[in-house]
């Protein structure tokens, strides 16, 4: 942020000279250069002679040439002269010269002065002109870097407060638009200025006509503010409001103008950056829904159909044992089946919300693994389950709950594509400051052309079995990016999907760690 | 007036209360129960059960509370049955003094073990001088441990953690918990030490140290000790 007070060097020059502007000034100060300089050459006259004189008032002119306008010079100039003609040239005291030497040496320094004095003064000016459109553009520039970096309304606000503070020396405040192209009632965060009532009724009519009002203008003149409507390119975005000291001058205002206009492109361009993202999420949040309902409904109803008929049978039914034992197991398949489909719905809610944040701490990776494979003992037993674990390996930091439920998901999802009596792989080992975790299965694999979607939610391999949401891949991915990690899915050579996962993590080797207290 | 096997139920839930009212009575147990916190309460302190099966989610008072007042005066095992399964829930019911927690959906199988681990758990905790879980036997007075009658090689830090969760059979005890009891307030965010002791003590006591049978880990939770 640019503190009010700190302006850049330029401006304190501009400022300078806009102090030497005021004429009258100008003049009382150029008099009152020409009257000291005169008293002192008077006084040592008898030392350097009096045409010594005439150079030394030149050489005046030349300099206050360079601080003070051709009005002032002018009169320096013809000032010189006089003095010189009077007060130095004999006779002293006279207008009139005696010596014809004296009078050609009148003629020319009054010409060498005045052409002197004007001329260094045009220079000048065209100087400050080049300097003031440079700035300008400087201005316009650092406006539309500062703009292409930043997005959000709060922030473009910020750019746009500080900008105008920093190159027009004025408070602003910006009132938006809603969605119902209506003037928003307060001003945005980071606006310099508070408004009145009154101030927002001025603001409304200036927004629905379009024009530009308050002080400096031919309408509302009285108010303490000016209004600018920020008309974008296609629909006006809102308002500024500005506290003006000065009016502006006429290239000041094109100056304006210009910062105006770049300005209201801005807000239009993240106005409609906000439309664009508004319908994108809501034909993504229609086609969730629909594609929710459809797989949801039927996940739900099968476990369903399954507990009520079997229980219906088994109430109303006086079968024999046997078959009343395989009618509870297809009931505790179904709740299994049921739990299963709820935990991934929460888990996946808890992730699109944001609320899935990571706690790592110290955890032996033995313990994790043995988590994982206990809470999928009956599932796995139909495999074969080769478990690698480098020996020796370290304490790992990481989160123990999302790691065990990955190592879930990955193996639940080998068993589900595996052929009866398979080897299900499961690697871990400490690479470089990652833990890398490798599930592989001797499946199908995936389509080359499908390796892009196996995390996308609700994807489904094209020969699924029945049963699943396409959550779990998705879910994995998830909880391995909360932990700042990365997973990659591929076909291995000889058949069969591999999933390799890469967790950063801080590692205390076991047997080189110093124990406490023994 | 203790009731020697009644056990109460405090969860809102009729569904569930019937489940539990059917396989505890199934079971042998008397049951009692209460549908709100405040009953809860009234019911624990008129009753005097032997097992309270407490739910976190009650529609008047939150079960955290509910467990904090009951545990001012009451000794024996409470169990929590809830929804609730985060591992921040579990260790504050674990650290408020449950002394154990099950998440719904449950197995009624896995419940009534809890249950019977956690009622003779409740009566072995004043006597015993020696503990034994299959080949392994702990002389807690005379710090010895052995295993199929052969000494085993323990340091005092390493018999600590043995004890402690010996003691504690069949109930999950918090990182926390641990760390404080064997090595003090300032270590109990020192995770990685316990870390350690556990893997060596599993090497000394375990048949397969890394299919452990008897320290067992819980999810990011603690560790329980049992056969």
């Amino acid at each position: 942020m640019y503190a009010k007070g700190q302006r850049a060097n330029p401006f304190l020059t501009r400022r300078l000279t806009s102090i030497f502007k005021s004429s009258l000034r100008q003049y009382v100060i150029v008099l009152a250069f020409v009257i000291v300089s005169s008293l002192i050459c008077y006084s040592i006259k008898d030392i350097i002679g009096y045409r010594s004189v005439s150079f030394a008032l030149l050489f005046l002119v030349s300099i206050l040439a360079i601080f003070f306008g051709t009005g002032p010079i002018l009169l320096a100039a013809t000032l010189c002269a006089i003095i010189w003609d009077f007060f130095f040239i004999p006779p002293h005291f006279a207008l009139h010269i005696e010596n014809p030497e004296d009078v050609l040496m009148l003629v020319m320094f009054f010409t060498i002065a005045l052409l002197n004095g004007v001329l260094t003064s045009r220079i000048r000016s065209q100087e400050k002109e080049a300097r003031v459109r440079e700035e300008r553009t400087h201005a316009l520039y650092q406006l539309t870097k500062d703009l292409s970096i930043y997005s959000g309304y709060d922030e473009v606000t910020k750019v746009v407060v500080m900008n105008v503070s920093r190159f027009f020396h004025v408070d602003c405040a910006i009132i938006l638009k809603n969605d119902q192209n209506q003037l928003n009632t307060w001003v945005q965060p980071h606006s310099l200025l508070t408004l009145t009532e009154e101030d927002l009724k001025i603001a409304n009519w200036a927004f629905e006509h379009s024009e530009k009002t308050g002080k400096y203008t031919e309408s509302n003149a009285l108010s303490n503010y000016t209004f600018y409507p920020l008309l974008g390119i296609s629909a006006k975005m809102g308002m500024m409001i500005v506290k003006r000291k000065t009016e502006l001058t006429e290239t000041e205002t094109q100056f304006w103008e210009a910062f105006l206009s770049q300005i209201s492109g801005k807000y239009e361009r993240e106005f409609l950056l906000d439309v664009t993202k508004k319908i994108y999420l809501l034909s993504e949040s229609e086609k969730l829904y629909k594609t929710l309902f459809n797989s949801i409904s039927h996940e739900l109803r099968i476990p369903v159909t399954t507990i009520m008929g079997a229980s219906d049978t088994l109430l109303n039914q006086n079968y024999p044992n046997e078959i009343r034992r395989k009618l509870y197991t297809e009931i505790n398949i179904a709740t299994i089946r049921l739990n299963r489909l709820i935990e991934n719905l929460l888990n996946m809610s808890r992730l699109e919300s944001g609320r899935i944040t990571s706690h790592p701490d110290w955890y032996d990776v033995h313990d994790i693994v043995n988590s994982a494979i206990e809470s999928l003992n009956q599932e796995l037993q139909p495999f074969q389950l080769s478990i690698t674990i480098q020996p020796e390996i370290p304490l790992v930091h990481v989160d123990f709950g999302l790691t065990e439920q990955i190592l879930h998901n990955l193996l639940l999802n080998a068993t589900q594509y595996s052929p009866i009596g398979s080897e299900i792989g499961l690697e871990l080992f400490f690479n470089k400051g990652f833990l890398t975790i490798q599930v592989m299965d001797k499946g199908k694999g995936f389509p080359e052309s499908e390796l892009h979607f196996v995390f996308e939610k609700f994807y489904r391999g094209k020969d699924s079995k029945a049963g699943g949401t396409g959550l779990g891949l998705s879910i994995v991915k998830g909880f391995v990016e909360a932990q700042k990690g990365t997973i990659i899915a591929e076909n291995r050579q000889d058949g069969g999907a591999k999933f390799t996962i890469d967790l950063p993590t801080e590692i205390l080797d076991i047997n080189s760690y110093k124990k406490p207290e023994d | 007036m203790a009731n020697a096997d009644r056990i109460l139920i405090i969860d809102d839930e009729v569904q569930i209360r019937r489940l539990l009212e059917i396989t505890l009575s199934a079971n042998g147990y008397k049951i009692s129960e209460a549908a709100s916190g405040k009953e809860g309460l009234m019911l624990a302190a008129s009753i005097q059960p032997v097992l309270i099966i407490l739910d976190l989610g009650l529609p008047d008072i939150d079960g955290i509370e509910v467990l904090k007042k009951i545990r001012v005066w009451y000794q024996k095992p409470i169990i929590i049955l809830s929804v609730r399964n985060s591992e921040e829930d579990i260790v504050k019911a674990l650290d408020n003094g449950a002394n154990d927690y099950l998440t719904k959906p449950f197995r009624t199988g896995e419940l009534l073990a809890r249950i019977r681990v956690a009622i003779r758990q409740d009566e072995n905790l004043l006597s015993k001088p020696i503990l034994e879980f299959g080949s392994l036997t702990i002389d807690i007075a005379n710090h010895i441990a052995r295993k199929d009658n052969e000494i085993i090689k323990l340091t005092s830090t390493e018999f600590s953690l043995l004890a402690l969760l010996a003691k504690n059979e069949g109930r999950v005890l918090t990182h926390q918990f641990i760390l404080k009891e064997v090595w003090g307030m300032s270590y109990i965010e020192q995770t990685q030490y316990l870390r350690v002791f556990v893997a060596q003590l599993r090497k000394k006591i375990e048949v397969d140290p890394s299919k452990p049978k008897l320290l067992i880990t819980e999810s990011g939770i603690g560790y329980r000790f049992g056969d």
